[in-house]
């Protein structure tokens, strides 16, 4: 018998006792327990790290005792966020993917911020203030505050400096237009008859990348993307966005120079530091990777253009849900100030490799001392001057892979980018007609 | 040649001098390393120090000095034993409810007659039919509403009935023939000792074959515990594990998610080493009972 009867009871018993113990945390007396939600977008010892500075909060706050509630991927942190607020559980706050914003706002599961910074005694205006100015298009919407930005990003462009100088290149002068990246790219490329040893340049493409590179590489042929005003359009069967995905195409089938295939952030990262790729196009985020890990010099750049110089931002604000007890409301907003004040937001940008949202974090002087031996994270804040807001729509995610399924598609040599773009156009047009319904085509 | 006949000492005379079962017997080892290759690599990775770089990370050969440095930083990061603790508790849990009500409902719908009986079993197998990603929003409501939300308890409750479990005990309640049920009854046992001394002792191997299916599929249950769950000390194994493999940005420790699945999967690998021969006996029964 595999399952004897004193056994069968014995788990019985066992099982019953545990769901006895399962109760939820009864609260001590004056203090409000509120959770936070946040996702570990970059390398998993900072899930330590964020449950170091909860610690330090509660212990400074005695009134709150907050817990940070590990949840996944950013999508994942999305799809848990909105399935606890429907079961009326919201968290009091959550580190939310930048451009989920608007989505949430649209579906009325955001709490407006302007009366909590009203009550501090501040306006709106000095709030955000203390950020920097690329940030604000994501964390406001109709004019009203719904986001505090905690760790962004921008793509970089990573430069095997070693590999460079090998080929006769300048790391000193990195390449500024596609032309000399494709060119730096075919330089790069070492081939053995037709096998590739090592390749010019590899670019992420995988759920959440994929959509953030396509818009990087548009912004920087012209492009938009999507309309920053307005939730229910985007611009994927534009030249603009044919171009980017031809560029990259050809960087794939016709000059030989990036592996092909959709390949995931961290294999990139890994292709980069192994040496299996000489240049890659990656977060900010990855920067403190690099610099642990990397055996070689290597040099960060602004992306490259083809038509201007702009890139989108990236990584995440904190968001507090709607249907919130004003008393959690408020811890939340106290958590909320403490993590993003200039001291708290420099410490984890040194950490993970974002850079800190809050321009007063640079002033302070272990900024200060951290920027002198590693001038490499400046180039990130740098390339703030030509930051533009992250995607947001109606539905962002559906429509973000509507795009990013057919990118693979091309990628893999399945599809050209035209008819790619096109589906791509109708599939997203599809998702976000809903909303179109009710707002641009809802006619009196 | 010895080896294959030192390997085919068990087959039968006639089959000796076939090829055909050799082919077959040839396939079958090639599948096995197949399957094996991505646990060598596993436990290779795991060994593997940090200064061998980024580069000899996908070889198979293993380090020349092996560390348990990543077992120890996979250790320190995920409360393994807790999380161990945890998802064995959601396993059995779920089982032993779903024992109960599988047996009851199959047997329901093999041998007792009542109006709508047909209709009712089809609407119970169309619950196959649902992806499970649709029911996480109601189900979460649910269990918030009863009080389940944040606990082991309300991870379990979706699961409690299954019908393919259901399915599975009918068919076998069905082969078992009614003589057998006849008999006991004219010797004067009611419905429950019928099923607790004739069906269910009869639909063991069934049994296990479900306990299989149910147990793995749980184990390795990822997004609705991460829906339910807040507190780090209720995490089931597979969401302790993401912690280090999810992610976006930077890139991933290999060695330490190396040892990380090792070690979720080690409980899972040792129940089926031990149980082995039962397990496959129960996929593969005779007709006869």
């Amino acid at each position: 018998m595999l399952f004897s009867r004193r056994l069968m009871l014995g788990l019985a018993m066992a099982g019953t006792l545990a769901g006895a113990l399962a109760f939820p945390a009864i609260a001590g007396e004056g203090t409000t327990e509120i959770d936070l939600f946040f996702p570990v977008p970059v390398d998993g010892k900072l899930a330590r790290d964020m449950g170091t500075l909860i610690k330090e909060f509660n212990e400074t706050h005695p009134g709150v005792k907050a817990t940070a509630v590990y949840t996944g991927s950013y999508d994942d942190t999305l799809i848990k966020t909105r399935a606890a607020i429907k079961a009326g559980k919201p968290p009091a706050a959550v580190i939310m993917s930048a451009n989920f914003l608007l989505d949430m706002q649209i579906e009325n599961e955001l709490t407006n911020l302007d009366s909590l910074i009203k009550a501090d005694g501040t306006t709106k205006e000095q709030f955000l203030g203390q950020f920097f100015p690329a940030l604000q298009g994501n964390a406001v919407i109709d004019r009203s505050v719904y986001g505090v930005p905690f760790h962004n990003s921008t793509p970089l462009l990573y430069i095997n400096a070693d590999k460079a100088k090998e080929v006769g290149l300048d790391p000193s002068k990195p390449p500024q237009t596609w032309a000399e990246l494709t060119d730096w790219a075919k330089k790069l490329t070492k081939r053995e008859g037709d096998k590739v040893t090592q390749w010019g340049i590899a670019i992420p493409c995988a759920y959440d990348y994929c959509g953030w590179m396509m818009e990087t590489l548009t912004m920087s042929n012209g492009g938009r993307y999507y309309n920053e005003e307005f939730g229910g359009e985007v611009y994927y069967d534009t030249p603009s966005m044919l171009g980017a995905l031809t560029w990259w195409n050809d960087l794939i089938f016709k000059h030989k120079v990036h592996a092909p295939g959709a390949t995931p952030g961290p294999a990139v990262s890994t292709s980069f530091i192994s040496g299996n790729a000489a240049m890659m196009m990656l977060s900010t985020g990855s920067l403190t990777y690099v610099r642990d890990n990397a055996k070689f010099n290597y040099k960060v750049a602004f992306i490259p253009r083809n038509v201007r110089n702009a890139v989108p931002i990236g990584g995440a604000s904190l968001i507090v849900p709607a249907g919130l007890e004003a008393d959690k409301q408020k811890a939340a907003w106290t958590l909320i100030k403490w993590m993003t004040s200039p001291e708290k937001s420099g410490w984890w940008s040194r950490a993970t490799g974002y850079f800190a949202p809050n321009k007063a974090a640079y002033k302070t002087p272990e900024m200060l001392e951290f920027l002198n031996k590693n001038p490499d994270a400046k180039t990130a804040v740098e390339q703030l001057d030509v930051a533009k807001p992250w995607f947001a729509t109606y539905k962002t995610v559906p429509v973000r892979k509507n795009l990013e399924d057919e990118v693979m598609l091309v990628l893999n040599g399945k599809k050209q980018p035209k008819e790619a773009l096109a589906a791509a156009q109708k599939a997203a047009d599809e998702t976000l007609k809903p909303y179109n319904a009710e707002t641009s085509l809802k006619l009196p | 040649m010895k080896v294959i006949d030192w390997l085919l000492r068990d087959a039968p005379l006639a089959t000796r001098r076939e090829i055909t079962p050799k082919l077959g017997f040839v396939l079958t080892i090639l599948l096995a390393l197949i399957w094996l290759i991505p646990f060598l690599w596993m436990g290779v990775a795991t060994l593997r120090p940090a200064s061998d770089g980024i580069n000899l990370m996908a070889e198979l050969m293993p380090s020349v000095k092996p560390t348990l440095d990543n077992i120890r930083d996979a250790w320190e990061i995920g409360d393994f034993p807790r999380y161990t603790l945890n998802t064995t508790i959601i396993c059995t849990g779920i089982l032993l409810v779903q024992f109960v009500t599988i047996t009851l409902a199959g047997f329901a719908f093999a041998r007792l007659s009542f109006a709508g009986k047909t209709l009712i079993f089809y609407l119970f197998l169309m619950q196959l039919m649902l992806v499970p990603v649709l029911l996480i929003v109601p189900n979460l409501s649910l269990v918030a509403q009863l009080g389940l939300y944040d606990t082991l308890t309300g991870v379990m409750m979706p699961f409690f009935a299954s019908a393919f479990g259901t399915f599975l005990m009918r068919q076998a309640f069905e082969a078992i023939p009614t003589e057998l049920e006849d008999a006991a009854l004219i010797d004067g046992a009611g419905l429950f000792q019928c099923i607790r001394h004739i069906y269910v002792p009869l639909s063991m191997p069934s049994f296990s074959a479900f306990a299989i299916i149910s147990v793995t599929s749980h184990w390795n249950d990822f997004l609705w515990p991460l829906m339910v769950i807040n507190s780090p000390d209720k995490r089931p194994l597979t969401v302790g594990l993401s912690v280090f493999t999810a992610t976006a940005e930077g890139t991933q420790a290999w060695g330490t998610i190396a040892a990380g699945t090792l070690m979720v999967i080690a409980p899972l690998l040792v129940t089926f080493l031990i149980f082995q021969k039962r397990f496959i006996s129960s996929f593969v029964t005779s007709g006869i009972k």
